[in-house]
């Protein structure tokens, strides 16, 4: 569960570049969230807010009840992150990789081995575990940082862009992978700016646009409030342009 | 509370070992590291060491081509019976002096006999070409010998005319070196130092990069920043990997003079010049400070670069700055101030030559030359560890 109420953020010398301005939405258990707007809208900032590692200007925002300023790090006890930067160790093999972050999130031992064994196994990993990350593909490398990030079986997952630079059959892996998480019940939170990409994954969508909420609800609660015959045009009556639409 | 500082010690340890596994298996950054830090040293000792014997070789077998010998037998005669090997000089003699085939060419002015006759000096040059390192053993060898002739000659002359030769020397020189054995040999001792605390720069570098705008360009340090490592875990583990790896290219740099000096078939060349277990246990101690302090700041520049090259780019500021301070000690040629104790680099240049000289470094120093790099080490790690924290350090990517 992620609630965010009045979240501001501003960047650069006396704050002129206002990157979230009055963000507030909420994201359930058991539901994939997509945060949909064209770029530069505030989408990456906003993650990275939810995930501790920048601080708004105003407003709060929790993760499970937790707010995300004054406990960061209990905060990031509870959240796996795949976000658009995924940098793996080459030199290491890809259990190492995970192993590691594992072991930065207090797991140990034999614990530890059987939950990464546990995690290659679900994501086709198995065969690549012993293999030094260097000359992974895309999609390879992907899903050893998706095992990276839910080593520690987090319960929200944060995902900004998850999907750049994969090809259709790694998009497919990513997708069940997301769909198989929020039949264990977990938060997910998804940015994206295409569309169709959002529509075909979540379940309730935020739309953002220059730094504030411009709408949301499910597919069909948009439509409707935007009167338009489908979500694409509703997307763009909403946000005043067709940037963000896959061509 | 208690728990808190186990799970943090664990994940310090975690970062650790992680930072050294996963530079170990970078070999090829590794064979640069200790072939340039490691090897470099040896191979100029037994260069130096050579230059030093051939140039003994040259003065002590001396081969000296003469042009006009007929004219002043006597001369020749006396270079012969000091074991000098005379020669006709070729006629191209100076072109082959300026191309360094030859050391030193004696000139007998054909005047000489004449000259010497009416009462005048005898006219003797010597051509040479000072510029060339090889030649100067040479040169000082058949410059010293015909002083020593000219001298000879006119206490012969004194003599006839009943004068004691001490009436045209009137002043006694005498040399009284205070230095001990393990004092000569200047170039040979700079260069142990010098190599030591280079070193102690070359063995972090590499790590302590890609540690740091390594892990940034590769896209891996917002993960990272993302789990519940605090950023003063995060320094910490690296810094102790850094430093694991400086330490093992220090030891492994002495270890290789000291397996040279002990060892390698070097020419004997009057230089008793000592690196045995207790040199290698003093320079230990002398640079202990440095291999902590150089990986913090490694680590330091490393961080405010967003890429590995422009990392490497600003360390060429360190490397300068490390290497021109014991070369300003070596050019000064004047007693060293009681604060050179307090500058880092130059305290334990300092401190490694009186180590070399055979004697132990005074406690007093050495406790005065660990203050500063221990104050910047918690500078620089502190300085490390709030970058981290900020925001700005996810931008740029």
């Amino acid at each position: 569960m992620i609630s965010v109420n009045g979240v501001r953020k501003a960047f650069g010398k006396g704050g002129e570049v206002q990157a979230v301005r009055d963000v507030s939405f909420e994201a359930n258990d058991g539901e994939i969230t997509g945060l949909l707007g064209p770029n530069g809208a505030g989408k990456t900032t906003m993650l990275r807010i939810i995930a501790t590692l920048v601080l708004p200007d105003a407003g709060r925002a929790e993760v499970g009840g937790i707010d995300v300023v004054r406990e960061r790090y209990a905060v990031r006890a509870r959240i796996g992150v795949l976000s658009d930067a995924r940098g793996l160790y080459p030199r290491l093999t890809a259990r190492e990789n995970v192993r590691y972050f594992g072991k930065l999130h207090g797991l140990a031992g034999r614990a530890l081995e059987t939950r990464i064994d546990g995690l290659f196994v679900t994501l086709g990993l198995t065969d690549l575990a012993e293999r030094r990350t260097a000359g992974f593909s895309q999609g390879e490398k992907m899903k050893v940082a998706i095992a990276r990030a839910l080593v520690h079986d987090p319960d929200t997952i944060l995902l900004d862009e998850p999907t750049n630079g994969l090809d259709i059959m790694s998009v497919r892996t990513l997708r069940d992978e997301l769909r198989r998480l929020r039949g264990d019940g977990k938060c997910l939170l998804f940015s994206s700016h295409v569309m169709q990409e959002i529509a075909a994954l979540c379940d309730r969508i935020v739309v953002l646009a220059h730094g504030r909420v411009v709408a949301s609800g499910t597919a069909e609660e948009i439509v409707a409030r935007a009167g338009t015959r489908g979500l694409e045009d509703a997307f763009v009556a909403l946000i005043g342009s067709d940037e963000g639409l896959a061509a | 509370m208690a728990a808190v500082s186990t799970s943090a010690v664990a994940r310090t340890l975690a970062i650790l070992r992680k930072e050294i596994v996963d530079n170990l298996r970078d070999r090829r950054t590794g064979v640069v590291t200790l072939l340039s830090a490691m090897l470099a040293g040896p191979i100029f000792l037994i260069l130096i060491f050579n230059l030093i014997a051939s140039q003994a070789e040259r003065a002590r077998d001396l081969k000296l081509p003469v042009v006009g010998a007929e004219y002043a037998p006597a001369v020749i005669a006396f270079l012969e019976r000091q074991q000098v090997t005379v020669s006709k000089a070729p006629d191209d003699y100076d072109a082959q002096i300026r191309r360094g085939d030859l050391d030193v060419v004696v000139v007998i002015d054909d005047h000489f006999a004449t000259d010497v006759a009416q009462g005048k000096p005898g006219t003797v040059r010597l051509v040479f070409d000072r510029s060339r390192d090889r030649a100067r053993a040479s040169i000082d060898q058949a410059e010293t010998l015909l002083r020593g002739y000219n001298r000879l000659w006119g206490e012969q002359r004194l003599m006839l005319r009943g004068v004691t030769s001490s009436v045209a020397n009137p002043l006694r020189i005498e040399n009284a070196d205070l230095a001990t054995p393990q004092q000569s040999g200047a170039l040979v001792l700079f260069l142990v130092a010098y190599y030591g605390l280079f070193a102690s720069v070359m063995g972090g570098m590499a790590v302590a990069l890609d540690t740091t705008a390594g892990e940034r360009e590769r896209q891996s340090l917002e993960p990272l920043l993302m789990t519940p490592a605090r950023p003063g875990e995060l320094v910490v583990g690296k810094w102790l990997a850094v430093c694991a790896f400086d330490t093992l290219v220090v030891g492994l740099t002495l270890a290789g003079f000291y397996l040279t000096l002990k060892f390698a078939p070097l020419p004997p060349v009057g230089v008793p010049f000592l690196f045995g277990m207790r040199e290698f246990g003093r320079f230990a101690l002398v640079l202990l400070p440095m291999v902590l302090l150089l990986p913090a700041i490694l680590l330091y520049v490393g961080s405010r670069a967003r890429a590995y090259k422009e990392a490497q780019a600003n360390v060429s500021v360190l490397l300068f700055v490390v290497s021109l301070l014991p070369m300003v000690q070596l050019f000064l040629q004047r007693r060293e101030p009681e604060w050179i104790m307090l500058v880092p680099v130059s305290a334990q240049y300092s401190l490694l030559n009186t180590s070399l000289r055979g004697e132990a470094p005074a406690l007093g120093q050495l406790a005065l030359s660990w203050l500063m790099p221990a104050l910047l080490i918690v500078v620089a790690l502190v300085a490390v560890s709030r970058r981290l924290g900020r925001e700005s350090i996810l931008s740029g990517k």
